[in-house]
């Protein structure tokens, strides 16, 4: 990565290995992802096998979290929150399975995908609402839409050989569902770190007065963010429904938790700015695994929430800034407090 | 101090409107953003009691009182949250369905007190737990909420085992539900009072003043010598308690609780509160307006539902309502400081 991060490397107290060490961890972003990650396989190595014997059901539930997560980090990178997401993957899902014809069906339900998408950078860049109640908005209209298109029944596909034929590996362990998830992976990719719009997007998040000095136009900027994440989680709806051969109009209730996660355990920061595509993967990676391992063990779904709530909660009160405030602040007590007693 | 309440919030009118040829249609606008819920509550209930059949009756008001109270306490706590900028305690839920589930199970077991005393604790341990990841880690207050409503949603319902607990038909919590004062249900006269309470404790507190301030510019209410994570915390804190009572008044009503019985209270009383004009990027705001919010939201779902609208309209007509009062004051405030 080409972060300000790196820089900092050369601290006169990362000279020496621990605090280099140290450094890796905690400045760059991928850093605490590496080591959950490590964790995760080491202890899934030591109980439960069968998490990598059974690959393919381990890599088919990292798919599906990792998919709306690195949708979501093109739009964290700026600074801003979409949590319209699960609902615009229950929308175009019902869509989808609302059309006769099954090509037609998906090509509705990705244009779907993108028009939430401008319809949130709409209300966030035109209107200038805070992004969070302007997807909170679209949250309560999308769910409500489902309901309403589905009949409040899941609506079965027409064509259901077609989501059979969808489900079968075509290479080794490699189901479609996981091809879309590499590609989109590798797309967003090379976006973010080759191409200049992509680049932009750190830029609009770390400083957006400064991005707006320096010629970038912000506003087309965050429209993209906003239509890529709304394309993503609708291309997570098609995938869900070819999947189950049947739209689901609550389907995506677990996914908001699980995508965010991978996106804050893979180091992305909320206020913008910094975070990567490979920090979510491994973010995804190691979510996956967990609960996978964890259902492979016989752990009940109801601990397995508290286990990746419990992840979530470490991520983001150990991102780098957080430790920085909280330790900032213990000092500014202990300086404070002889000033209170005289 | 109901009255100062809405003269509080809308100080601000004059001096934006004061720099003088403002536009007619801009004064109007303002006007509208900042006292809209007033109008609109209004507005909505004399057409309800005209047009609408069997919503001006004794037994269809005081269900919608029902209905609305429990939600209402979870607003008016989670007000401070907001105000103080940090969006929204997502925890809510896990809160309210643990405090009604504690309520009955371990009151069956243990009798009321004991029930009573460990809600009150589950209560501090969530406002400590938001309050500090949010107050001292500055950490973004919807993914801490978040990862705490799996936690506790997580640790309870494996506890319950997802049951359903019943109080037994003569016990203490039956007869407080039962209990009407001046022929209002009882969980009314609890929002009510709660209502009064926190609107004393931001109006005409330190705390509450400190609140405010922390929302409307934090940093310089730190500058200013202010222990601001403290504040944080309180504001979590209050946020929990009304949510324990909340869940109390939950199970008291019905005289059963599941770990499910709170699903939704987290963005619906957001929606109130911000209905009702409270703004989300924290100092404006006040309880008054969140209470009529919450009127709005419980009013205008009555009417949707004895109107034969479905579940899936009366949500898109609460989702449009947010974006619609957000733009509109959105747009007021850029006209009226232009």
């Amino acid at each position: 990565m080409t972060e300000p991060q790196t820089l900092s490397l050369g601290d006169t107290a990362a000279t020496d290995r621990a605090g280099r060490l140290r450094a890796v961890l905690s400045r760059r972003t991928e850093g605490r992802a590496v080591v959950l990650l490590a964790v995760v396989f080491v202890m899934a190595l030591a109980l439960e096998p069968l998490v990598f014997t059974a690959y393919e059901v381990t890599l088919g539930r990292v798919a599906l979290i990792g998919l709306v997560a690195l949708g979501l980090t093109a739009v964290i990178l700026m600074g801003e929150l979409d949590l319209s997401v699960a609902s615009t993957l229950a929308v175009s899902g019902v869509v989808m399975a609302s059309v006769p014809n099954i090509y037609a069906g998906i090509a509705a339900a990705l244009v779907v995908g993108l028009l939430i998408g401008a319809v949130n950078a709409f209300f966030v860049v035109k209107i200038g609402i805070n992004s969070f109640i302007a997807t909170l908005g679209m949250l309560f209209v999308l769910r409500g839409l489902a309901f309403v298109l589905s009949g409040e029944q899941p609506v079965r596909l027409t064509n259901i050989e077609a989501g059979i034929a969808f489900g079968r590996p075509l290479v080794g362990p490699v189901s479609p569902r996981i091809l879309l998830f590499v590609l989109v992976f590798i797309a967003l990719q090379v976006f973010v770190t080759r191409m200049r719009v992509g680049r932009e997007f750190y830029a609009v998040g770390g400083n957006r007065q400064a991005a707006r000095d320096a010629g970038i136009p912000v506003d087309r900027r965050v429209f993209t963010g906003f239509m890529i994440s709304g394309f993503v989680a609708s291309l997570a709806g098609v995938i869900n429904t070819l999947e189950l051969t049947a739209a689901d109009p609550t389907a995506g209730g677990t996914v908001l938790l699980a995508s965010f996660a991978a996106a804050i355990i893979g180091g992305v920061a909320l206020k913008g700015g910094r975070g990567s595509i490979v920090g979510t993967l491994l973010g995804a990676l190691s979510l996956g695994t967990i609960e996978v391992g964890l259902t492979l063990s016989g752990v009940q779904v109801d601990i397995q929430q508290v286990f990746i709530g419990g992840v979530l909660l470490i991520a983001v009160i150990t991102d780098p800034a957080s430790l920085r405030e909280a330790t900032a602040n213990f000092r500014l007590f202990r300086r404070r407090e002889p000033e209170v007693q005289s | 101090m109901n009255d100062s309440t809405p003269t509080a919030t809308t100080a601000a009118e004059p001096e934006a409107a004061a720099p003088a040829p403002v536009d007619r249609s801009v004064a109007i606008l303002v006007w509208v953003s900042q006292r809209g819920v007033f109008l609109f509550t209004a507005t909505l209930i004399v057409f309800a009691s005209v047009f609408v059949n069997g919503f001006a009756s004794f037994v269809n008001l005081t269900d919608v009182f029902y209905r609305a109270a429990p939600i209402g306490i979870v607003a008016v706590g989670m007000t401070f949250v907001v105000i103080s900028g940090n969006y929204l305690d997502l925890s809510v839920v896990a809160q309210v369905a643990t405090s009604a589930v504690i309520l009955i199970a371990v009151s069956n077991e243990y009798g009321i007190f004991p029930a009573v005393l460990a809600a009150l604790l589950v209560a501090a341990v969530y406002g400590l737990v938001n309050g500090i990841a949010v107050g001292y880690f500055k950490a973004n207050a919807v993914i801490v909420t978040l990862s705490t409503t799996y936690i506790g949603l997580g640790i309870l319902r494996w506890l319950s085992g997802g049951s359903i607990f019943f109080g037994p038909e003569d016990g203490p919590i039956r007869a407080l539900g039962q209990v009407e004062v001046l022929g209002l249900p009882l969980s009314a006269v609890v929002l009510v009072v709660m209502a009064l309470l926190l609107a004393f404790m931001l109006d005409r507190t330190n705390f509450g003043f400190t609140i405010r301030a922390f929302g409307s510019n934090n940093e310089a209410t730190r500058l200013a010598g202010v222990n601001t994570s403290r504040v944080v915390v309180g504001a979590f804190l209050l946020t929990s308690v009304a949510a324990m009572v909340a869940g109390f008044v939950l199970a008291a009503f019905s005289n059963t609780a599941v770990s499910t019985m709170a699903d939704g209270f987290d963005f619906g009383a957001l929606a109130a509160i911000i209905i009702g004009g409270t703004s989300v990027f924290g100092g404006r705001g006040s309880i008054l307006r969140t209470l009529l919010g919450v009127i709005f939201v419980s009013v205008l779902t009555n009417v949707l539902v004895l109107s034969g609208v479905g579940f899936g309209w009366q949500q898109m007509a609460i989702g449009l309502l947010i974006v619609v009062a957000v733009s509109l004051d959105t747009i007021a405030r850029k006209v009226a400081t232009s």
